[in-house]
């Protein structure tokens, strides 16, 4: 898709140094999240939660409640269209979730959300804002995850 | 038995014959199709243009010195080029159906980067944008604000002044440089006073990704040349005495400083609160500017706010979200004209608080970034 490109919608484009198809992205990322045993609305509802708190926050850190996370909205002007095109307006800046022990972070857009909850997009490996389902899963507690192992196969 | 193999040759070859048909149809559009001259009538008569025809109404306008704002560079994707098409604008794209309302299809409300000028059209520009032209000027200044923030000082060099009112904004153009094939414009306020109508100033706020901020913030000099278009947009002062509360974040600060420097220059005296909200020290800016303003204007009142200062910011102003602080300065706003500029998160938090005080909406003015 043309506007997935770099320049297109903005500076680095939405498929950052992936050489695999849009087609491709979207399988692998399918497959990640259920093998999760999750949907893609399971991700971006709990990106979204964390998006809505660091918005309110007006780029104060805001601790989400009954864990480590913070979250922290770091505004900017403007907005951007989503690429896929239903005329879908996303209020610049990015929203970052950390966890306090860890000390892990996961960096994404109003705009992420959206293109997760609708289309399953996570973006290309390399993308600024790619987001690893497994990565999503685990900072929010979400899911099956690979210490759950399943007894029965063993 | 039915035989599977004609079928799906078949289908591959009619698919293929469409796929085929369609390109031809393209290339043939776009190479062979003269279109000849067309003529745009803008507003009932006021203004009648002849265009090439081929070029879309976006495109066409804007050869013609009429700039309708777009935030994706006429793709197809922000709806932002909304116009009403009342003649000639032919059958709705499947591209604009997505991003047009049921009463906007009815209204023949079109989105012009989309429309194809064929042949003649009358058409709605709404008035503040036909007064809108486009400039050309050189970076004299560029300064740092914050670490993330700065104000950049352009000359005009043709034409040589603009005439605006404090609060309105520009498109800036950022040029096409790496991997970004064309140039695109992007909204700013303006942060400089009217009367000095050789130069304006911009304060921006890099944007992580954006274009036409990595561009300002890693590519552009001063001496370079520049074009932008406008001047734009209604948020401005009205033109009552009511007392005013202003509200903003960020790079919301522009039209603000705008405009309070042109009420002391012109003694519009209207009382006027006027709150910045930041995170840290190191985010606040013109600090001492505004302040000396309010030590010499009764009528202004500054009032910044950190919501989460650390110890070595050493802030003994005041704290909280700066919605909470409007919260606590502002005991009846029923007679207030307030004023916001800033993120949509901001604006919509402000409103809320602005609502309990008693503020009706038509004496609330904003500009949520765009």
């Amino acid at each position: 898709m043309e506007l997935l490109a770099p320049g297109a919608l903005c500076r680095d484009g939405f498929l950052g140094d992936d050489h695999r198809g849009l087609a491709e992205i979207l399988d692998t990322d399918r497959a990640a999240v259920e093998a999760l045993g999750l949907t893609h609305r399971d991700i971006a509802g709990a990106l979204d939660t964390a998006c809505r708190a660091a918005i309110a926050g007006l780029e104060a850190p805001v601790h989400l409640p009954g864990g480590n996370l913070v979250a922290q909205f770091h505004d900017a002007m403007g907005v951007i269209p989503s690429p896929w095109g239903e005329g879908k307006l996303f209020a610049k800046g990015e929203v970052v979730v950390t966890d306090a022990a860890t000390e892990e972070r996961l960096i994404y857009t109003p705009l992420s959300v959206h293109l997760i909850g609708e289309h399953g997009f996570y973006e290309g490996r390399g993308s600024p804002y790619r987001i690893e389902p497994a990565k999503v899963a685990r900072m929010f507690g979400l899911g099956k995850h690979p210490n759950d192992s399943d007894t029965t196969s063993e | 038995m039915i035989p599977v193999l004609p079928i799906i040759l078949a289908a591959t070859a009619a698919c293929a014959v469409t796929t085929s048909l369609a390109a031809v149809l393209l290339l043939a559009e776009r190479y062979l199709v003269k279109y000849g001259k067309c003529k745009l009538d803008v507003n009932s008569g006021d203004r009648l243009i002849e265009v090439k025809g081929g070029k879309s109404v976006l495109e066409s306008l804007k050869g013609e010195g009429i700039f309708i704002p777009s935030a994706c560079g006429g793709r197809g994707t922000c709806a932002y080029c909304k116009l009403k098409i009342t003649e000639g604008g032919g059958p709705v794209a499947p591209t604009e159906l997505a991003l047009l309302t049921e009463q906007e299809l009815a209204d023949n409300v079109r989105i012009t980067c989309q429309v194809k000028v064929r042949n003649d059209m009358s058409l709605l520009v709404p008035e503040h944008l036909l007064s809108a032209g486009e400039y050309r000027g050189v970076v004299e200044r560029i300064t740092d604000l914050t670490h993330d923030i700065k104000n950049l000082r352009i000359r005009l060099t043709e034409p040589e002044r603009i005439k605006y009112r404090p609060g309105q904004y520009i498109q800036l153009e950022a040029p096409a440089y790496g991997d970004n094939p064309e140039a695109v414009y992007r909204a700013y306020s303006m942060s400089s006073m009217p009367d000095e109508d050789n130069c304006i100033e911009l304060i921006i706020r890099l944007v992580p990704g954006g274009i036409c901020t990595t561009w300002v913030f890693t590519m552009l000099a001063e001496g370079d040349e520049v074009r932008f278009n406008g001047p734009y947009g209604d948020f401005h002062l009205s033109e009552t005495d009511r007392e005013m509360v202003w509200i903003a974040g960020g790079s919301g600060m522009a039209p603000f400083w705008s405009m309070v420097r042109h009420m002391a220059a012109h003694g519009i005296a209207r009382k006027t609160t006027y709150f910045f909200g930041a995170v840290r020290a190191a985010d606040l800016f013109l600090l001492d500017e505004l302040r000396k303003l309010d030590d010499q204007h009764e009528w202004f009142t500054f009032v910044p706010a950190l919501s989460a200062p650390a110890d070595e910011d050493k802030w003994y102003g005041e704290t909280g979200l700066i919605t909470d602080v409007v919260g606590r300065h502002v005991p009846d706003g029923s007679q207030a004209e307030v004023y916001l500029c800033g993120s949509p998160g901001m604006v919509d938090a402000a409103g809320r608080v602005i609502e309990a005080k008693g503020i009706p909406p038509e004496r609330v003015f904003f500009d949520k970034f765009g």
